[in-house]
């Protein structure tokens, strides 16, 4: 079972290798969280049935078990059936017996459920000519979707323990720093610092004078509590031997022994996957005492997030791990020189993390060749909100905004006009139309006033009311504030009580004025990133969406009809055209009207919830 | 050289000099001190007058819990830091012979700390009770 | 170990420090004021009120310059720090103004905001009901005492002091250092009739052996006596009966002495 040197690994590679190439036909089904939900175990068990009853000689697999994200969560559940790459979409047990007759025991594609391009209206059938997959560049998600998470082998067949193999045998520490740093990798939880310097300030940091026996730490940092972002979670839920042969290779580098993954409670696919594959990497000898029979030693504890945006932070991750109150301290010494338990400590993101093995078997220069100069290879991306093509993507570094949300993204829902993107999460800030042609990287979205952040992307329509939104992110921060510094703890405080008054219809003349003087003051005094980053989405909505502010001070109008007391809804005698769709939508049963003819909203049972607006074809109700 | 305070009791008048060069050695913006000295008129002969002896083993060193009472090296004295005392009281109270005084609650201890070299007391002693010499 | 010296300029003017050093206490020392609220000289810092932040820069910089706390920022050679200008003040006004929302009836706030042109808060003031600053000291302290009986409860907006289970905490030892602490005296105790209540506890006090005052609560007595070895006898008299006590065991040593002086001449 354990494996004693990198060629008993090599070995098992090759074994298993030989073991799938028999496997003449493999389905994969997503059972990511997303398809999950959506009933993706059942069609997985239906499949498994139908097939047992026809005898068929065809090894199931379950893609990522009960984890392990396709990415094109908006049409699941996915199944992909291999060779051929044929995607379905939307599969439900109902269409297993079809898809077994047809498809695995004819060769036959049932037409229905391929995926329709909406421009070109043609159904198309290979996974990988699908926009949504074609334009992007999987390498942290590069296993997911293909292999089994809760198989150690399915990885390793995938080259799994490849890289950890080349280290240990032929590279010093150094090597393994140099080859990170010219690969420019940055660190990819939103930070962006260069993953190389970090390793190597680490690797130089000696805690008690110029000892040899230096304690140091390698964490990973799974906490990812953006809300909308899920980049962290299916990559610890479908490849989590990809973290940790990813950690093994940083704690080598720098000579850590002991490490953690802090992952937050709320994900228990990831808590779980993540423990299995800990077990499994230790049984083979690839983690824990002498690692490969080279000598070196590094074992993995997990440690859980109690529910605490903040303990994202590093300082405050490092306490709560500790067993502390997760509350962030002055970063004045950093923690790569005095972190968990006062050593040092090198801290980076699960996405930062699964690049590691990669770009150790295929080169630095391999993944500096991809994105752009200053900010090298692919970052992923969880495109939400008003597009069509809702998913996880991973796309080169420096491609537009644009190219995500339309190419990828497909556009916005019903062709609605776009009206904004937010990135970053509660740190980033809100784009405009006018800046879609900006590419996605660490510095060109800061320089306008947001940042590219851990990669939540939400896409906004003509229906969103960016006011609403800067409120949302702002009571969000309130609520995850640790409450330490006055700054953030008052100040975010103060802030969002200015803008529920102003979403209220209480907006008073000189509020932007109030809200960009206190957003100084926030961003120059706090004591972390928490509170300076979180004057972004309101300073961000205000420089770019001015009008809609003073709107909602001023006129006490919100023209997206988002804020209740701010608009009312009237049905346009023009645009109606009597369908009746709106009246059976209300829930209040406000609205009357005779087939075919105009129906009205009587506007004072009217509670304003839109599901009116939202089901009208003809765009007939209006916002007044 | 290392000095140390000399008290001749038979000597002393109890005219309180002592008490009051201190007090003045000691005010803090303009307001007189708490003497860290006092003298006893008790009768002929039988006058005393009695201030911290700094302790080896000090009582008061050993309850801080902020470590504010500290050994000045050079002087010998056992001195307190204003700005570490948090006014608990604690050493007033472990002094077994009360040298350590606090007035009212959360002032700062207060001892003699043989005026970092120079003590007033023995300056101003009239009939040469308190001496400071090696 | 050496301590190295540090060059450092502090409002334009060039003054020396040593390695190790804040910046509020090179500060200090050269006699400039930096105002503070979390701040005190026997517990660590946490930089938490940031009132006393100051202006950095460095030539080496490139131009950057920020404002942090001067309590927490190690001093380092070639710092140039402004402790008094339009960004701090603005910081700190600020600071003041959003405290003064959340203690609108505190004397000490106020006092402190008007200083910084604050007469009335800018923002909404809060129905909170309290005084407390939340600055952290009564927790620090009475960790450092050793006790550890009270903490912090909540997050953000909602965190408080509290005590465990909203009861009277059973490692609090009625020390009353945490009211001692506290900037705005906020946190309350009573001792009347030998008795000490404080955080929902009613503590009897040992008294003095001799004059019978009372001293300090029972439960404090042993744990002070544990704690520092020495007998509980060192804490069951009051100072001026020590002194008292003092006086005539030294008066009768004097007495035998000259006794012994008398009979031998």
């Amino acid at each position: 079972m354990r494996l004693s040197n990198t060629k008993s690994l090599n070995e098992l590679a090759k074994t298993i290798r030989t073991e799938h190439k028999k496997v003449q036909t493999a389905i994969l089904v997503c059972a990511g969280t997303g398809c999950l939900a959506n009933g993706s175990l059942e069609v997985a068990k239906s499949l498994e049935k139908t097939i047992k009853r026809r005898k068929l000689d065809v090894k199931l697999h379950l893609a990522v078990k009960k984890t392990g994200c396709h990415g094109f969560c908006e049409k699941g559940p996915l199944v992909v059936i291999q060779p051929g790459e044929i995607f379905y979409k939307g599969v439900t047990p109902a269409d297993v017996k079809e898809i077994v007759e047809r498809t695995l025991l004819k060769g036959e594609i049932v037409e229905r459920l391929l995926y329709k391009d909406p421009a070109t209206k043609q159904r198309i059938e290979k996974y990988s000519s699908i926009p949504f997959y074609s334009k992007q560049q999987r390498i942290a998600l590069r296993n997911i979707g293909k292999i089994v998470p809760g198989d150690i082998e399915d990885y390793i067949a995938h080259d799994g323990y490849q890289a950890l193999a080349k280290v240990l045998d032929g590279m010093a520490p150094g090597d393994v720093i140099e080859s990170i740093t010219t690969s420019g990798l940055r660190g990819r939880g939103g930070g962006g610092f260069p993953t190389g310097r970090k390793w190597r300030t680490c690797a130089n940091a000696k805690s008690n004078g110029d000892g040899d026996d230096t304690i140091r730490y390698v964490l990973c940092n799974a906490d990812e509590g953006d809300p909308g972002a899920f980049m962290d979670r299916s990559i610890c839920e479908g490849d989590p031997h990809a973290v940790i042969e990813g950690m093994i290779i940083g704690a080598y580098a720098v000579g850590a022994h002991e490490g953690y993954i802090y992952v937050r409670d709320e994900y228990p696919l990831a808590v779980q996957h993540l423990g299995l594959a800990l077990n499994q990497a230790r049984q083979r000898g690839l983690l824990g005492e002498d690692i490969l029979g080279s000598g070196f030693s590094y074992d993995i504890h997990i440690a859980r997030g109690g529910g605490a945006f903040v303990c994202g932070e590093s300082s405050a991750l490092m306490k709560s791990v500790a067993g502390e109150v997760g509350e962030p301290r002055a970063k004045y010494v950093h923690s790569v020189i005095r972190g968990l338990h006062d050593c040092p400590t090198v801290l980076n993101n699960v996405e930062t993390w699964a690049n590691v093995p990669w770009i150790l078997l295929n080169g630095a220069d391999a993944f500096a060749a991809l994105g752009t100069p200053k900010s090298t290879g692919t970052k992923a991306f969880s495109l939400v909100g008003k597009v069509k093509n809702t998913g996880l993507v991973e796309v080169p570094m420096g491609i537009t905004l644009r190219e995500i949300i339309y190419d990828i993204g497909g556009g916005i829902i019903r062709d609605r006009p776009f009206k904004g993107v937010q990135t970053g999460g509660p740190s980033g800030g809100c784009l405009p139309e006018s800046k879609l042609d900006l590419p996605v990287d660490f510095d060109s979205l800061t320089e306008v006033g947001s940042m590219m952040g851990s990669g939540g992307m939400i896409v906004m329509d003509d229906r969103t009311c960016m006011v609403d939104v800067a409120r949302y992110f702002l009571k969000f921060l309130v609520d995850e504030s640790c409450g330490k510094c006055v700054p953030c703890r008052e100040g975010v405080y103060q802030l969002w009580q200015i803008l529920e008054d102003v979403c209220h219809g209480e907006g008073r003349p000189g509020d932007l004025e109030k809200i960009e003087e206190l957003s100084k003051v926030i961003v120059d005094a706090s004591l972390c990133a928490l509170g300076k980053s979180a004057p972004n989405p309101v300073l961000s909505t205000i420089k770019y969406f001015r009008e809609e502010y003073e709107a909602h001070i001023s006129a006490h109008k919100c023209q997206a009809g988002v804020c209740k007391d701010l608009f009312t809804f009237v049905i346009s005698e023009e645009a109606c055209t009597g369908c009746g769709a709106c009246l059976r939508a209300c829930p209040v049963d406000c609205i009357t009207g005779a087939k075919k003819k105009l129906h009205t909203i009587e506007i004072d049972k009217c509670t304003r919830c839109g599901a009116c607006r939202n089901v009208c074809r003809f765009d007939a109700v209006e916002v007044v | 050289m290392e000095k140390t305070l000399f008290i001749t009791p038979s000597r002393c008048t109890a005219c309180r000099t002592c008490e009051l060069a201190c007090s003045f050695k000691h005010s803090v913006n303009g307001k007189p001190g708490i003497p860290r000295i006092r003298a006893f008129l008790l009768g002929e002969g039988k006058n005393q007058v009695i201030t911290c002896f700094q302790c080896d083993d000090a009582a008061c060193v050993r309850v801080c819990p902020v470590e504010a009472l500290h050994r000045n090296e050079e002087t010998g004295a056992i001195e307190v830091d204003g700005l570490r005392c948090i006014g608990c009281g604690l050493c007033s109270i472990a002094c077994p012979f009360g040298h350590v005084r606090h007035t009212a609650q959360s002032e700062i201890a207060v001892k003699c700390d043989l005026c970092a070299g120079e003590p007033a007391c023995a300056a101003f002693c009239p009939t040469k009770t308190l001496e400071y010499r090696p | 170990m050496t301590e190295k010296t540090i060059n450092l300029e502090i409002n334009g003017r060039a003054y020396q420090s040593r390695e190790g050093k804040t910046i509020l206490e090179a500060a200090r020392e050269a006699g400039i004021q930096i105002p503070t609220l979390c701040h005190s000289d026997a517990l660590e810092d946490v930089g938490a009120c940031r009132l006393c932040v100051v202006e950095i820069t460095h030539d080496d910089w490139k131009g950057w310059k920020g404002l942090v706390t001067a309590c927490l920022y190690p001093v380092e050679e070639g710092l140039e720090v402004t402790t008094d200008n339009a960004e701090v003040q603005r910081a700190r006004k600020t600071v003041l103004d959003l405290l003064l929302a959340r203690c609108p009836t505190s004397d000490v706030i106020r006092r402190l905001a008007a200083e910084y042109g604050v007469t009335q808060t800018s923002y909404k003031p809060s129905d909170l009901k309290t005084t407390c600053i939340l600055c952290g000291l009564c927790v620090r302290v009475c960790e450092a005492k050793g006790a550890s009986a009270i903490g912090t409860a909540g997050r953000g907006i909602q965190k408080r002091i509290a005590i465990p289970f909203k009861q009277p905490p059973p490692d609090c030892i009625g020390c009353a250092s945490c009211a001692h602490i506290c900037p705005t005296n906020t946190i309350k105790f009573e001792d009347k009739d030998g008795v000490r209540k404080i955080w929902g506890h009613t503590f009897e006090m040992v008294r003095c052996t001799a004059c019978g005052q009372p001293i300090m609560p029972e439960v404090q007595m042993e744990f002070e006596a544990k704690r520092s070895g020495l007998s509980p006898e060192y804490f069951t008299i009051c100072p001026d009966c020590s002194q008292a006590k003092t006086v005539e065991t030294l008066g009768k040593a004097f007495d035998l002495e000259s006794a012994e002086t008398r009979s031998s001449s």
